[in-house]
């Protein structure tokens, strides 16, 4: 095998992943993700959805290689992945900013630390984090710590953080999930540019998306991973077709409503038991016409 | 409740000081109503002694000789502490190896353990640093360990995404992320050794009959057990709590200092 041929291999290959936890005291194990299998290619935009519970974060743990699987492997370019590396950048739901960091120390808190930086000089990396400051709309926030930031600006440097590390792949754990709407529909367009919607495949990011909200991961995917629970299992990947670029436009394209309809029909049982609701809710219809 | 209201400093000021100035005024009459010659304590007299002991230069010499072991001992505790609380709490191993032993130690107080540290140290410096340092080693280490457990996990996890090493991790990670915790302790570490160096002092003085060791303990010593002199003792009381008041807002001011995202 030719380790250095990558084109032949997919840039994340996820087989029979399998994840169960010890409960502390009882001893008993459960099954968090079971036989997993997804194969994700360079520059493609991935969005897991699911309710509650369905091991999402889980996969995503493993890929950075903060967890490790059971059973199966993943292979990036090929390689197994055996912990936490630079080249797996994540995003946490809650963005993990260092308090005692400014905006910059934040950003630029890899490069300094870590092996993003190992190989630039001091000019090079204030060079870099500017850059990533700049392209999150940061600019003059530079000596600002984290707590004197909006949920917004936090999340900004956060996703500067990530970006200015150069990861190839980025994991993204429901990075917008604490934002206010309009907060929100402003950051997934941001999240598209940056990612390179408007730049050829072969220059875009590899990203890998955990979202709770159905709408968003259909404007921001081209395969949606629909994971149900108990076990967490791959339902269904769902192709989304609709054209690039679609920042600001693709909700009112016709097919955008089915996608979501279709996903949320995916989910929609599980997701109301999830609640503890009636399962007849879920499907109003379905009761008169049986 | 005073500092939510958004009273004028000065009324803040004149709050805190009436009731000081009314019990000094109150035992100032009551001692110019004893006869003349009485050796109780006066505000006036406890003035011109104090005026007196600071003209021979000997207050002055006695309260930095206790401060420069408190300081010593207090840096020596602190080091110890903050390493051994920064391996404890980032490994299980070392915490369950450690925590029998210290939670052993840490009911017995500073002063249980002079009379081992004078007949091993002697009734000189190395006596009062081991007290200070003995004493001061608790609240560091507790409140380090303490600290490091505070941390946020998701911030290690977040700084291992970014290939960084164990090593820097804790340096740059886990000793920030309980700084604010570390720096209670050390507050509360230089409260205790300042009590602990007083008390100490005054034992060795009584072990070494007068001699010996120094510093404003053994100084209040001299003036209980030889030249009887209340207003004396007063002033070395009032010394030590002014002391004590003035460090711990050098500490604030440090934490300040070193925790602004705490601001």
């Amino acid at each position: 095998m030719n380790m250095s041929d990558n084109a032949s291999y997919p840039k994340l290959r996820l087989s029979g992943v399998t994840k169960s936890f010890l409960a502390p005291r009882t001893g008993l194990s459960t099954l968090a993700v079971a036989e997993m299998s997804l194969d994700i290619q360079t520059g493609e935009f991935i969005c897991i959805v699911g309710p509650s519970g369905c091991g999402k974060s889980t996969v995503l743990n493993m890929i950075a290689g903060l967890d490790v699987p059971t059973a199966g492997h993943i292979q990036k370019d090929g390689q197994a992945v055996t912990g936490p590396g630079a080249d797996r950048g994540v995003m946490f739901q809650d963005y993990a900013l260092m308090p005692w960091q400014t905006v910059e120390g934040n950003v630029g808190f890899g490069l300094r630390h870590g092996t993003p930086g190992q190989h630039l000089n001091t000019m090079q990396r204030n060079q870099r984090m500017a850059h990533f400051i700049d392209l999150v709309g940061l600019r003059g926030s530079e000596h600002k710590y984290p707590h004197q930031l909006s949920g917004g600006m936090r999340q900004r440097v956060a996703l500067a953080r990530l970006l200015a590390n150069g990861p190839d792949i980025l994991l993204l754990d429901e990075p917008l999930g604490a934002l206010d709407a309009q907060t929100r529909l402003i950051l997934q367009a941001e999240l598209l540019r940056i990612w390179g919607e408007t730049a050829p495949v072969t220059e875009r990011k590899t990203a890998i998306f955990i979202t709770h909200d159905i709408e968003e991961a259909v404007l921001l995917a081209d395969r949606v991973v629909v994971m149900s629970t108990n076990p967490g299992r791959v339902r269904e990947v769902v192709t989304i077709d609709l054209p690039r670029p679609r920042a600001g436009k693709a909700r009112t394209h016709p097919r955008f409503g089915v996608l979501v309809e279709h996903i949320w029909s995916l989910i929609r049982d599980e997701a109301y038991r999830a609640i503890g609701g009636d399962e007849s809710l879920a499907n109003p219809t379905q009761e008169t016409t049986a | 409740m005073t500092n939510m209201t958004s009273d004028h400093p000065a009324t803040v000021w004149v709050r805190k000081l009436v009731l000081p100035v009314l019990l000094i005024a109150v035992w100032q009459f009551w001692a110019s109503s004893l006869p003349a010659g009485s050796p109780a304590p006066a505000p006036l007299k406890v003035l011109q002694t104090l005026v007196d002991l600071l003209r021979t230069g000997s207050l002055l010499s006695a309260t930095v000789q206790s401060l420069g072991r408190v300081v010593l001992g207090f840096a020596m505790a602190s080091v110890l502490g903050i390493a051994l609380g920064l391996m404890m709490g980032a490994s299980q191993a070392v915490r369950e190896n450690l925590d029998p032993i210290i939670e052993s130690f840490r009911p017995i107080a500073p002063m249980a353990i002079l009379p081992i540290a004078i007949l091993w140290l002697g009734t000189g410096t190395p006596t009062a640093l081991a007290i200070v340092a003995y004493a001061s080693f608790f609240p560091v280490l507790i409140n380090t360990v303490h600290g490091v457990s505070r941390v946020d996990r998701k911030l290690v996890l977040a700084a291992r995404t970014m290939g960084i090493s164990r090593w820097t991790i804790l340096t740059r990670v886990v000793l920030p992320g309980a700084l604010p915790s570390i720096l209670l302790g050390t507050r509360l570490a230089m409260g205790v050794a300042w009590t602990a160096i007083i008390a100490a002092e005054l034992a060795v003085g009584a072990k070494s009959g007068g001699g010996g060791s120094g510093g404003i303990g053994q100084m209040m010593f001299v003036f209980y057990a030889y030249n009887i002199d209340l207003n004396a003792i007063v002033v070395c009381m009032a010394v030590v709590g002014v002391v004590a008041l003035l460090i711990d807002q050098l500490f604030r001011l440090v934490e300040k200092r070193l925790i602004p995202w705490k601001a």
